[in-house]
């Protein structure tokens, strides 16, 4: 996926709070998006995912504080737009769809008429070319007998049927880019399933970029092509997906593997080492690498180090100065100890 | 995973735990504090007995040996208004707080039993609250007789009603959450999942609520004073004072008035209290 | 701890149904009709032996909460029978019903609701051990940090409230007040489904030191079944109200019989790219 970036962040910051006390969520995240690709944000909650990929559209919660280098999307700096020109990106450039589509739509309103009212508004639509658009588009999420369920209201559908309405909706200016926020997070296993093939089924037929949140590996290994792993409000590795998950680099991302739960261990009776203690917490004032001092391969330099990524393999970053497969060579069992809580940390 | 909900949601909680500057709540307890502590420092800080007769200085106007004038037969308002007011509050006090742990308690235990008592309370509430509250207390005064006694039974039993159906509805809430269902799973008896882990957690919108109540209290039981029902004479409260100054009202201002202004000062402090409490989650968690 | 024969089943359950009506209208009524009725579990079987933890695994609107509420009469069970020991479940009142329900343990999902707000950790722990008159409970202090232990916690978490703590440690509460009852079945009810992978681990190596320290019986209630597969001997997996399959945690997940089981196997996302097949480095085996 070599293409000209669709999206580049460069040294993204998001505080919150006045200065003196500010707390940081996001620090010095750097990540580009390729025209057509679909890159993952995975991480634990409170790592900053969710903030970052919402600075794409500059949405931040009224206390928060953001501040980047440069945001270019497509060629404009998304940092210097103006309120119209923001509004205009937002509409036009990127669709974004959340955990729970059933807050994100009207409860009294029918879902075709919502469609269609986006159409309308951002496209500049006819109504009756609106009607049939919506209905076409209903039919593009793979909703059966759209035009009955064009007249449905939210509460009627379930919610895998909802996330696709939230998709069609999204989709509906032909952005350039889909942001979706932990999308299946709140569905079954099998509509997950089918909620991705859909994402992957509009990447591949409209050819736009897809900026997905999860905190679930699975979910990100299913669809990314890259994936950022995120770890106290930095991405501490980035790269192929396929990379990433058979040759993490950094500690934090094989902890987190090797604390990914999975049926292979069906009538094994394994026990994970899990990671020791829990993760910092806004506001928390780190040194270093965050993950230091829940990390089996800290050393004192850890408290101090510089959180830049360094190249590790192709298209492949990590932000830990120790390279994986060092930390393989030292013998490195499983990280963490087998007897950890999390009970004595805070 | 609402990543973003949950880091917003927590220095959130950080941030009001530096504001616990709260300019309402703060306004309102001075204005409250200052005439709580007057009415109860009244016998120190009243110049003149309330209920001295001094004819040869009637009808005079507030200066600075009566501060808030005297009345047709020469007796010291300001002194009248400190005793008065010392009557009011704590009427208001008694009859407000005890129909909400009236209400509270019937309401809490009906939502969470259900069944034939809930139906009952639920019934008497919805009669009760249907009447125009007035009425209510008055028929209950015609049967109890005038008085501060009749009156506060009156307020009293029309009273708790509305405590008892806001806990009963927020009961009915909290029982599905999901520490309620721990008490039952622990095989905790019913009394103790009411009374020790239902109670102390609704009981916060009923305070909140009864800022509203004791303002309207007071004005009926300066109503009621006022209708000749309530403080019997010699006596004084605000309403009997404000009364007494009617057929005056052209020649000494003041003796409505200033009483008046004084209820309506005590109706904006407690007012002021509620917003605050309403608006700050962390400071009615404090309290 | 009694220690009945070994292969007697600690808990019984034979044909379970639970109907929810939905709607009745007026005319239902007058007509003396029940009205719509959703039937939530269809007549469920299945035993529990002492020390083990079986799983309970399927969507959401399978019946699978339902079904463990009504293990304790949090939800009363429309017909069928449950046996714990030699008590008939469903015929216990009063005090039969709290001993029940204090041999059977129960924790919830959501950490962050399940304790009281206002109640401090050990307050909260201690009077779970004095209703019961557990042993120990007098010593109120020693008590509190004897369950603190069981889960982990340092015995300075008695003197936080709830929302001091993080959600793995809330969780852990929880767990330490369902013990300070002495139980010998521990229900967790999608107990790690709202918790960060990395504690999640936790969690789960938690309940299987429980399980071999206390020999409780545990049934673990979840959607996701790679968590199952990480601690549950047997596996039953429900759907639409009904126990589809039911067996060894091995079996069941390395040669699935039932087709809807199939399919939410094929259905759980791996970490590991689709054209790849699981790698060295991940693996469990490290």
């Amino acid at each position: 996926m070599s293409t000209s970036p669709l999206l580049e962040i460069k040294e993204l910051r998001i505080a919150f709070g006045r200065s003196h006390h500010s707390a940081v969520a996001v620090n010095n995240v750097s990540l580009d998006l390729g025209v057509g690709e679909v890159v993952g944000l995975v991480g634990e909650s409170g790592s900053g995912k969710s903030l970052t990929c919402r600075s794409v559209i500059r949405m931040m919660p009224s206390s928060g504080l953001m501040t980047a280098t440069e945001i270019n999307f497509d060629g404009r700096d998304i940092m210097s737009l103006s309120p119209a020109q923001l509004r205009e990106h937002r509409a036009h450039n990127v669709g974004m769809i959340f955990q729970d589509p059933f807050s994100c739509l009207d409860p009294t309103k029918r879902i075709g008429e919502q469609i269609a009212e986006t159409l309308r508004v951002n496209a500049g639509l006819a109504s009756a070319t609106a009607h049939d658009r919506a209905l076409e588009l209903l039919r593009s999420v793979n909703i059966d007998k759209p035009e009955q369920r064009y007249r449905a209201y939210p509460h009627e559908l379930s919610g895998g049927m909802r996330q696709r309405v939230m998709i069609a909706i999204a989709v509906s200016a032909k952005p350039k880019l889909l942001v979706a926020d932990e999308p299946t997070t709140a569905l079954d296993v099998t509509t997950q399933a089918q909620i991705l093939t859909l994402i992957k089924q509009l990447r591949a037929e409209t050819g736009m970029s897809v900026l997905l949140v999860s905190h679930d590996f699975g979910v990100i290994a299913q669809v990314c092509d890259r994936v950022a792993v995120m770890y106290g409000g930095y991405v501490v590795e980035f790269g192929p997906v396929r990379d990433i998950c058979t040759r993490p680099q950094h500690p934090y991302t094989r902890a987190l593997l090797e604390s990914i739960p999975s049926m292979e261990s069906a009538g094994r009776h394994v026990r994970r080492a899990g990671i020791l203690g829990q993760p910092p917490s806004l506001g928390d004032v780190v040194e270093g690498c965050p993950f230091a001092s829940r990390c089996s391969f800290a050393t004192p330099q850890c408290r101090s180090i510089e959180m830049t990524r360094r190249t590790v393999g192709e298209g492949h970053t990590s932000a830990c100065p120790f390279v994986g497969d060092d930390l393989v060579s030292q013998g490195a069992g499983p990280i963490g100890r087998a007897d950890s809580t999390e009970g004595d940390a805070s | 995973m609402a990543d973003v909900g949950v880091v917003v949601e927590k220095f959130a909680r950080r941030r009001r735990a530096f504001r616990v500057k709260n300019w309402e709540l703060t306004l309102g307890l001075v204005i409250v504090g200052l005439l709580v502590v007057a009415a109860i420092l009244a016998p120190v800080i009243a110049p003149y007995n309330p209920n001295a007769i001094n004819i040869l200085h009637a009808l005079e106007k507030p200066s600075w040996s009566h501060l808030m004038g005297t009345d047709f037969v020469g007796r010291d308002l300001f002194s009248r208004v400190l005793y008065g007011l010392r009557v009011d509050l704590l009427v208001v006090a008694v009859i407000t707080y005890v129909g909400l742990a009236i209400g509270v308690t019937v309401g809490t235990v009906a939502g969470y039993l259900g069944g034939w008592f809930d139906a009952v309370v639920g019934r008497i509430a919805d009669t009760v609250i249907s009447f125009p509250f007035i009425v209510l207390v008055l028929a209950v005064i015609a049967i109890v007789g005038p008085g501060l006694k009749g009156v506060a039974i009156g307020i009293i039993v029309v009273g708790w009603a509305l405590y008892a159906r806001l806990a009963r509805s927020e009961m009915l809430a909290m029982k599905e959450q999901p520490f309620m269902l721990a008490t039952k799973a622990l095989g905790y008896s019913n009394t103790r999942a009411i009374f020790r882990h239902a109670l102390p957690n609704l009981v916060r919108s009923s305070l909140v609520y009864s800022t509203v109540d004791v303002v309207v209290n007071m004005l009926v039981l300066a109503g009621m004073s006022y209708l000749g029902l309530g403080q019997q004479a010699p006596g004084a409260d605000l309403g009997s004072i404000i009364a007494g100054g009617q057929e005056y009202l052209l020649n000494a201002w003041w003796i409505t008035t200033i009483p008046g202004a004084v209820l309506v000062l005590f109706g904006i402090g407690v007012s002021l209290i509620g917003d605050g409490l309403t608006n700050g989650e962390l400071s009615m968690a404090t309290i | 701890m009694s220690s009945p024969v070994a292969d007697q089943p600690i808990l019984v359950v034979q044909d379970v149904v639970k109907r929810f009506v939905l709607r009745r209208s007026a005319a239902d009524w007058l007509r003396h009709r029940p009205g719509e009725i959703h039937t939530a579990v269809k007549g469920v079987s299945f035993e529990v032996a002492r020390g083990e933890i079986l799983g309970l695994a399927g969507g959401s609107g399978s019946g699978k909460t339902t079904l463990a509420r009504m293990l304790i009469r949090l939800v009363e069970p429309d017909d069928g029978k449950i046996l714990f020991r030699d008590t008939d479940v469903r015929a216990a009142r009063g005090r039969g019903l709290r001993e029940v329900r204090r041999e059977i343990q129960m924790v919830f999902q959501d950490p962050y609701s399940s304790l009281n707000p206002r109640m401090r950790v050990g307050a909260a722990i201690l009077e779970a051990g004095r209703v019961h008159h557990q042993p120990g409970a007098e010593d109120g202090d020693a008590f509190v940090t004897r369950m603190l232990d069981l889960v982990r916690l340092p015995a300075s978490a008695a003197t936080r409230r709830p929302q001091e703590l993080s959600g793995g440690q809330r969780q852990r509460v929880a767990i330490a007040r369902a013990l300070a009852v002495g139980p010998s079945v521990l229900i967790a009810d999608e107990a790690v489904s709202a918790l960060d992978v990395s504690i999640q681990t936790q969690l789960l190596n938690l309940f299987l030191d429980l399980r071999d320290e206390l020999g409780l019986s545990i049934i673990f209630v979840a959607h996701q079944l790679s968590v199952i597969a990480e601690v549950a001997d047997r596996v039953a997996i429900m759907h639409e109200g009904a126990i589809k399959e039911i067996g060894s945690t091995a079996d069941v997940f390395n040669d699935p019989q039932d087709d809807y089981t199939k399919t939410l196997i094929a259905a759980h996302p791996h970490p590991y790219p689709p054209a790849e097949g699981p790698s060295t480095v991940v693996s469990s085996s490290l």
